[in-house]
């Protein structure tokens, strides 16, 4: 099988553009060799599809997960996720153990770089609904999902965020808890998130705070990092300490609610009496 | 029946609609003829044609019966009747009658049965009846059937021959032997069978056989369930059915055959969620409507799936409207107990997830107290906010809820137990420091619970500020919840309800064909009347006592 042998050198080829971090040669050689995988059919594995393409196969597309998402394009990592699935599904059968060789997949550090994406990106409905099949699974095999390094990362990472544990988060982020270099990539756009969170929660929490405990709140360098900070969101400096804006008159606002709530009011009963009649 | 009350929320159902039929059967037992006619005669009258009820009567008369064999054949034959009447009328509501009484019957189908009634109703040359008798094994019971009863059979036969055989008669023939063939676990044979079944139906196209086909594809689907590798395991073989349940759910929408769309459609996110594809039953929903008019299990099936994707999606209000509609519209029967259970089990999480506390009421029901023990004691631990008590109570059940399928939901509980512990400090305590919450709550840091406490506030379950430099927390005042919008809101809401029921029901209620024919006619002699009685008063010579008589009558 000629095209086999293609394959595999430009995997090996792949596999050392990502180590030197060439990404153009990389994309390129990706695209190569989707194109023989097409080819050869073999971009969806079928029964008929051979064990050692379909290895090769998810190996190519596992690469290419791994390079988009050092290249940082989000879309490009999912569309990779989505089309490794049949792959994963194959792998997931038990019946299809012995043929397919799964020790070289990367499915659980996949699957868990995809999870922390749709975690940076705030899409907590597909993180779970993904998160339900892999605990299915899990308690299936009688195992737990936390006996996943790669997997358990993100979902601490999720309870924590939705705990508002905000420092444990942060301490995640930093530590060397990560579990590969792929995760830490996402370390920034997390820190982000907690931050402007934080920033929400204070606004209404705290009627004002010294710039040095904003500091340490915000996990922020130093105090002229903070100032900038406070500017952006535009939070008023005064004495050392940052005053939070006060919400809109609450005297004004009551009186515009009542304005609403008594058209609403109307608007009901006239409603009840409409249908009253038609009752009787 | 046993598979049927063994919980899953799909084959609960269908016992529930045997519950009628079982009650019916223990009025019947008495062997006596009698009886048993005027129990049937009971259902025909609901039928409002009295005439064709006799009819029915007649062809169970000749021979006396004492063996339930002989009765199961006598009721396979009466329903088939009922079926004529179905297709001559064009109302479902016959054929719905004879898939009710299918469940009473469901004992006492043996293949012998089968067989009797389909060599006696078909012709040997019939493909149908030698498709159905392949199937329960009697290939050969044309053959037998002439040689030894030939005298019995014939007038039998001569009658049926003289015309045609409906195809809803095949279909309710079939519906019989994929039971049969369900209660004896010929799975593998089930399978093969529905699945032919399955292309024979898809080329008839009459809307009098919606029902019925929708049947079949329930046990179609039911075969393949029990068919090795079993659901969670992403290879199961109800994948394979897949294909096959979109195409007829494609047919059924063109065809605006709502009962098979129905059944088909909560069939399919069954089959999804059985392999936890929820991605996929999530887009089946988004691109199909549900038909309203649909069965009102088929709608309370629905709603339980639907609000289990929601709840899985995070959208908790929306799983907790469908849920409540699940297990309102649920049938609260002791066969349907099942689906009851498990639609209330996961109910309770949601509300928990929502915040809410459920009515310890839910926990007395005597169909649910055992069921919901578990279920009951997570109530307990959230709703005090016991930190502790939530996890350990999360271990020790851990197989419980896993078998439910509520485990991640309840994984997801956590922050809830955390949010009402700070609700109840909040609600005690005009000011608190951090600490003293840190070490109710047993949480790990005092800098976690500053953060908790902040999202609280932001998220509006306490009205409250923290002071970072002193390092605690002050409650606000609480507000009088009577001078904000929220109790009309809550009053329109349930006025709504009211009157969407009205509507509800003024849209269920049924006029019997040609009634107001009859009643027009009883008002134009009324009129007539009257006028006679304005002329009589007119010409003098009656009385007011007559005419005030006439009047009430009228």
């Amino acid at each position: 099988m000629a095209n086999g042998a293609d394959l595999r050198t430009l995997v090996s080829e792949l596999h050392n553009a990502l180590n030197r971090k060439q990404f153009d040669a990389a994309n390129d050689l990706l695209s190569r060799a989707k194109r023989t995988l097409l080819l050869q059919n073999a971009l969806i594995p079928t029964s008929s599809t051979s064990p050692e393409l379909i290895a090769l196969a998810r190996e190519v597309l596992e690469l290419g997960a791994l390079s988009s998402i050092r290249q940082t394009d989000a879309p490009s990592f999912t569309r990779y996720y989505q089309q490794l699935q049949p792959f994963y599904d194959l792998e997931r059968d038990s019946a299809n153990a012995g043929k397919v060789d799964f020790k070289t997949s990367q499915r659980s550090k996949i699957t868990g770089l995809y999870l922390l994406l749709l975690l940076s990106m705030g899409d907590s409905t597909s993180f779970h609904t993904v998160l339900e099949g892999l605990v299915e699974e899990a308690s299936l095999k009688g195992k737990s999902i936390e006996d996943d390094p790669c997997i358990k990362y993100p979902v601490e990472l999720e309870r924590n965020l939705m705990e508002g544990s905000y420092d444990k988060v942060w301490r995640e982020t930093k530590s060397e808890r990560v579990p590969s270099e792929d995760f830490g990539l996402f370390s920034n756009v997390l820190v982000g998130t907690i931050r402007s969170e934080i920033a929400d929660c204070s606004e209404k929490a705290y009627p004002s705070l010294p710039i040095s405990n904003a500091k340490n709140l915000l996990f922020l360098e130093s105090e002229g990092a903070v100032i900038e900070f406070a500017q952006q969101r535009g939070w008023v400096l005064r004495d050392g300490r940052i005053y939070f804006p006060v919400e809109p008159e609450a005297a004004a606002r009551s009186e515009k609610d009542i304005l609403v709530a008594s058209t609403a009011i109307i608007e009901n009963a006239i409603g009840y009496a409409r249908e009253l009649e038609t009752i009787v | 029946m046993g598979e049927d009350t063994a919980g899953a929320p799909t084959s609960s159902f269908n016992a529930s609609k045997d519950r009628k039929g079982d009650e019916k059967m223990t009025v019947v037992v008495p062997p006596t003829k009698g009886s048993r006619l005027s129990g049937d005669k009971g259902q025909d009258q609901e039928g409002d044609v009295a005439m064709e009820g006799a009819e029915g009567d007649e062809t169970q008369k000749p021979e006396p019966e004492v063996d339930p064999r002989a009765k199961a054949i006598q009721d396979i034959k009466t329903n088939f009747t009922l079926l004529e009447r179905a297709v001559a009328h064009f109302d479902p509501r016959f054929t719905l009658r004879v898939l009710r009484s299918i469940s009473s019957m469901r004992k006492h189908i043996t293949s012998d049965v089968l067989a009797e009634v389909l060599v006696e109703s078909y012709p040997p040359s019939s493909p149908t009846a030698s498709f159905l008798l392949e199937a329960i094994g009697e290939t050969g019971a044309f053959e037998s059937a002439v040689a030894s009863s030939k005298m019995d059979v014939e007038s039998e036969k001569t009658r049926s021959n003289s015309k045609e055989i409906l195809p809803e008669i095949d279909t309710y023939l079939s519906i019989l032997v994929q039971i049969f063939l369900y209660d004896n676990k010929e799975i593998q044979r089930g399978a093969k069978f529905s699945t032919s079944l399955i292309e024979r139906l898809r080329t008839i196209n009459r809307r009098t056989l919606d029902s019925l086909a929708a049947r079949v594809y329930f046990y179609y689907s039911l075969f393949f369930e029990q068919i090795t590798p079993l659901p969670p395991s992403p290879a199961a073989t109800v994948t394979m059915i897949r294909q096959p349940l979109l195409a007829a759910l494609r047919t059924a929408v063109l065809r605006k055959d709502v009962d098979t769309q129905a059944t088909v459609m909560t069939l399919l996110l069954r089959n999804y969620l059985s392999t936890s594809h929820i991605s996929q039953a999530d887009l089946l929903i988004s691109h199909n409507r549900f038909p309203q008019s649909a069965s009102n299990n088929q709608i309370a099936r629905y709603l339980y799936y639907l609000g289990r994707i929601r709840a899985i999606q995070l959208q908790y209000t929306d799983a907790h409207g469908h849920l409540i509609g699940a297990t309102r519209k649920s049938p609260s029967s002791h066969s349907a107990r099942g689906f009851y259970q498990s639609s209330h089990k996961l109910l309770v999480v949601v509300e928990l997830l929502m915040g809410d506390i459920p009515d310890r009421a839910i926990f007395r029901q005597p169909a649910l107290e055992r069921a919901m023990h578990p279920y009951f004691l997570l109530v307990q631990a959230v709703s005090v906010g016991d930190l502790d008590g939530f996890l350990s109570i999360v271990n020790t059940h851990s197989t419980t809820f896993r078998k439910d399928g509520t485990y991640t939901l309840i994984l997801r509980l956590r922050q809830n137990v955390i949010k009402t512990g700070i609700r109840m400090m909040s609600l005690s305590y005009s000011r608190i420091s951090l600490r003293d919450i840190c070490l109710r709550l047993g949480l790990d840091s005092e800098e976690s619970a500053e953060y908790i406490v902040a999202k609280a506030i932001r998220d509006g379950v306490i009205e409250a500020t923290l002071d970072h430099e002193r390092g605690f927390m002050k409650s606000k005042e609480v507000g009088d919840i009577y001078a904000t919008r929220e109790p009309g809101e809550a009053f329109h809401e349930r006025i709504r309800a009211c009157l969407s029921l009205h509507d509800e029901s003024v849209k269920a209620m049924r006029f019997p064909m040609n009634q107001h024919r009859l009643e027009l006619k009883s008002a134009q002699e009324a009129r007539e009347r009257e006028r006679e009685l304005a002329k009589e008063i007119q010409d003098g010579d009656m009385d007011d006592e007559d005419a005030g008589a006439d009047f009430d009558a009228i």
